[in-house]
């Protein structure tokens, strides 16, 4: 349910084109889709973004508030990843406690910006033991049309790209922004048939067998990779859909977040 | 003996002879369930265990759990449940049962003996009930996996015979893994008896040998 | 949570004295469960977990069913006394991924149109937690599945593999995934060496992720081999237990 209904003469159809070679909206089968990042558009949050890619659109905040560091790690701050699927975004959004998808999701993003190491937690240190900053990630979908996992993972990495830290609100002194070493950007490709294409609408991720999201960063490692669907890959396949996947997060990482330094 | 096999576990390369229990990939035949080879003939795996599914003229034995006029909903032991509309209740009576009726006829949790009309696409099951055969409180009904079925009967009913004679029992085994047992106290506990022995051990070798021994020696000790 | 740099590998053995490409000791046990239609017990080294399956059965609520095959439903679940640090007994974020994960790495091999309507219900429990739970309920469930008498392509067999102190090794266990660089599960069928499951975070290369996952495909077939072991050896004690 959910994410998967469908009209089966939908996924015919998007079938059909892709075994002719086109797609839905008539872009290549390595094409994204028009990529839009509005960097610091909600004020009360520490760092915000909000991402369009296509007509899918994913807001991301950034809030800080200092709290006590887990015990096997008193030395670093804390990074929670929380992602909201709500109705407003789609009509297969349901109220309620979050689902598998909207929980993978936030896991995945989540990944990626731990595994890169993007943000240097032993700097949010406050107070050895004591206290550390905690740095939450909060995604909320605006309208789905396919592919919210890259948009969300590339608004967390924007909004944490000049996030502040809100010393003055805690009575606190210290560095002004976080310290990002890192751009983890996530490429999700999907296999229709025996097809690969990437960045897949509502229409082609809902006609998807499998889906495999590679989040790769600025050195071209890779710090994230999911498979979803019921489909099997090959290594092959798996092997192609990687490159790709680091070959465009390379093309998006200069054209969106070129600007910044890390 | 015979060879055990697991699911993706190759066959054979002649298609031609894929049958129950294996599938076809790029020309050659796997098997598709946890279960005993048959090469003989047809290529057949039959499966260790897993639920019964009605088809089209099984005879099984079912239990009323609901009455849903014109139908009642019967229980099959399946993951499928199957109906029988009151026009199939058999008998020579001709009169139409009515609305309030059904339960004069077959009420919640009466056992019936039927034969499978029709399944069809969307696995609705229609049952016609065989004769006039509304199992009552005389006997026993016991249910083993359906699996088994094959083997209480044994090869040309062979196992079943010998079970009917020295119990001296009536036994009716339905393809659902359901089976009455009628017939005097103690017969009917040893005929109960025999049949869990088989269905416990019904793919080892020299079974029939054992039961029949075992018959033998418990009529002796009487 | 990655933590400071501890030593993983000495002398070019790992802590617990395996190579970088050796499993850690297996155990599987069929038919374990007397209620459950299909079941399997399952260690990976310090790793307990136990597959119940249920099905194919009456799929409630109704609006859930699919007309047309039958809906697997797989629950992951960690009991409390499984982990150092108890856990809290329900469901959280990360056995909710993996429960989804993981009924999309067996979902291919089953064959789910023999059965529309209906539910196929698979239960995993985590008796006992060292690293690498998904793969060994993922292992443990294929089995169960398959005991279940549930019809089925192939069986589905897991592993994960790892990077600690720069080094890509097999089947990490708790403190080397606790410490290391990288850590990707893979389930996969190994037949036809397709992947039905793979996740991976931590940081890998390129060449890395792609030693690593060759890594992975061995050991699965290796472990596909245990698997069926056990199904038949699992017949043969029945045949056994016959002759007297």
């Amino acid at each position: 349910m959910g994410f998967e209904v469908m009209e089966d003469i939908r996924k015919d159809y998007v079938y059909d084109l892709i075994e002719s070679g086109k797609r839905v909206d008539g872009r290549g089968f390595r094409d994204y889709r028009e990529v839009s990042v509005e960097r610091d558009i909600i004020n009360k949050a520490e760092g915000s973004a909000l991402v369009k890619i296509g007509d899918t659109a994913v807001l991301v905040g950034v809030k800080l508030e200092p709290g006590t560091p887990f015990s096997d790690a008193p030395n670093k701050g804390i990074l929670m990843t929380n992602a909201e699927l709500r109705p407003g975004a789609s009509p297969d959004f349901e109220l309620g406690p979050p689902n598998e998808n909207s929980v993978e999701l936030a896991r995945v993003v989540d990944r990626g910006i731990r595994g890169s190491e993007a943000i240097d937690l032993e700097k949010l240190c406050i107070e050895e033991g004591e206290k550390v900053w905690m740095t939450f990630i909060d995604i909320h979908a605006l309208d789905n049309d396919g592919n919210l996992v890259d948009a969300a993972a590339l608004g967390a990495i924007a909004s944490l790209l000049n996030t502040r830290i809100p010393n003055d609100r805690y009575g606190l002194t210290g560095e002004d922004t976080l310290s990002i070493r890192d751009t983890p950007v996530a490429v999700t490709i999907i296999k229709i048939g025996e097809n690969i294409l990437v960045d897949p609408n509502l229409y082609e991720e809902n006609a998807a067998t499998s889906k495999l999201t590679v989040i790769s960063n600025a050195d071209g490692t890779i710090s994230g990779i999911q498979k979803s669907g019921t489909d099997g890959l090959k290594e092959e396949e798996i092997a192609e859909m990687v490159e790709i996947g680091i070959e465009k997060a390379g093309e998006i990482r200069k054209k969106y977040l070129g600007d910044i330094e890390t | 003996m015979y060879k055990v096999v697991v699911p993706g576990d190759f066959i054979s390369d002649e298609v031609n002879r894929a049958g129950e229990g294996t599938y076809v990939d790029e020309g050659k035949v796997y098997a598709m369930h946890y279960g005993i080879l048959n090469d003989k003939g047809e290529i057949k795996v039959v499966a260790l265990s897993g639920k019964y599914v009605p088809t089209n003229g099984d005879i099984l034995i079912g239990k009323i759990v609901e009455i849903s006029f014109p139908y009642w909903i019967v229980d099959i032991a399946s993951p499928y449940e199957a109906r029988l509309h009151n026009s199939e209740f058999a008998g020579t009576r001709r009169e139409k049962i009515e609305f309030g009726d059904m339960n004069k006829y077959l009420d919640l949790d009466d056992l019936i003996v039927a034969k499978v009309l029709n399944v069809d696409a969307l696995m609705r099951v229609d049952l016609a009930m065989k004769d006039e055969f509304k199992i009552g409180d005389r006997g026993r009904l016991i249910e083993i996996s359906h699996t088994k079925v094959p083997r209480v009967i044994g090869r040309s009913g062979s196992m079943i015979k010998m079970l009917k004679e020295k119990c001296n029992c009536f036994i009716f085994i339905a393809k659902n893994g359901r089976i009455w047992i009628k017939g005097r106290e103690a017969d009917m506990d040893l005929a109960l008896q025999v049949v869990l022995m088989i269905s416990n051990e019904a793919h080892t070798s020299g079974l029939t040998d054992r039961v029949a021994h075992f018959l033998d020696s418990f009529k002796k000790g009487r | 949570m990655k933590e400071e740099k501890m030593e993983l590998i000495k002398d070019g053995k790992r802590l617990d004295g395996r190579g970088f490409e050796d499993l850690r000791p297996i155990k599987i046990e069929v038919g374990v469960l007397k209620r459950a239609d299909g079941s399997c017990y399952f260690e990976l080294g310090n790793n307990k977990a136990l597959a119940a399956v249920y099905g194919p059965r009456e799929k409630h609520p109704r609006h859930l069913q699919d007309a047309k095959t039958a809906v697997v439903t797989y629950r992951y679940n960690m009991a409390p006394f499984s982990v150092d640090d108890r856990k809290r007994p329900g469901p959280d974020r990360r056995s909710v991924e993996v429960s989804k994960v993981s009924r999309d790495a067996l979902d291919p091999v089953i064959f789910k149109e023999y059965y529309p309507k209906t539910a196929i219900d698979v239960y995993v429990e985590l008796l006992q937690s060292d690293a690498g739970t998904r793969t060994a309920g993922i292992n443990a469930a294929s089995v169960a599945l398959a005991a279940a008498g549930i019809p089925m392509r192939d069986l589905v067999s897991s592993v994960a593999v790892g990077k600690i102190d720069g080094e890509v090794v097999l089947d990490l266990n708790a403190v080397e995934d606790n410490h290391g660089e990288a850590d990707m599960p893979v389930a996969m069928v190994a037949r036809t060496d397709t992947i039905t499951m793979l996740q991976m975070d931590g940081r890998f290369t390129k060449d890395e992720f792609e030693r690593g996952l060759k890594l992975a495909k061995k050991a699965c077939h290796e472990i596909y081999e245990l698997q069926r072991a056990a199904l038949i050896e699992k017949y043969s004690k029945s045949v056994g237990e016959g002759e007297e």
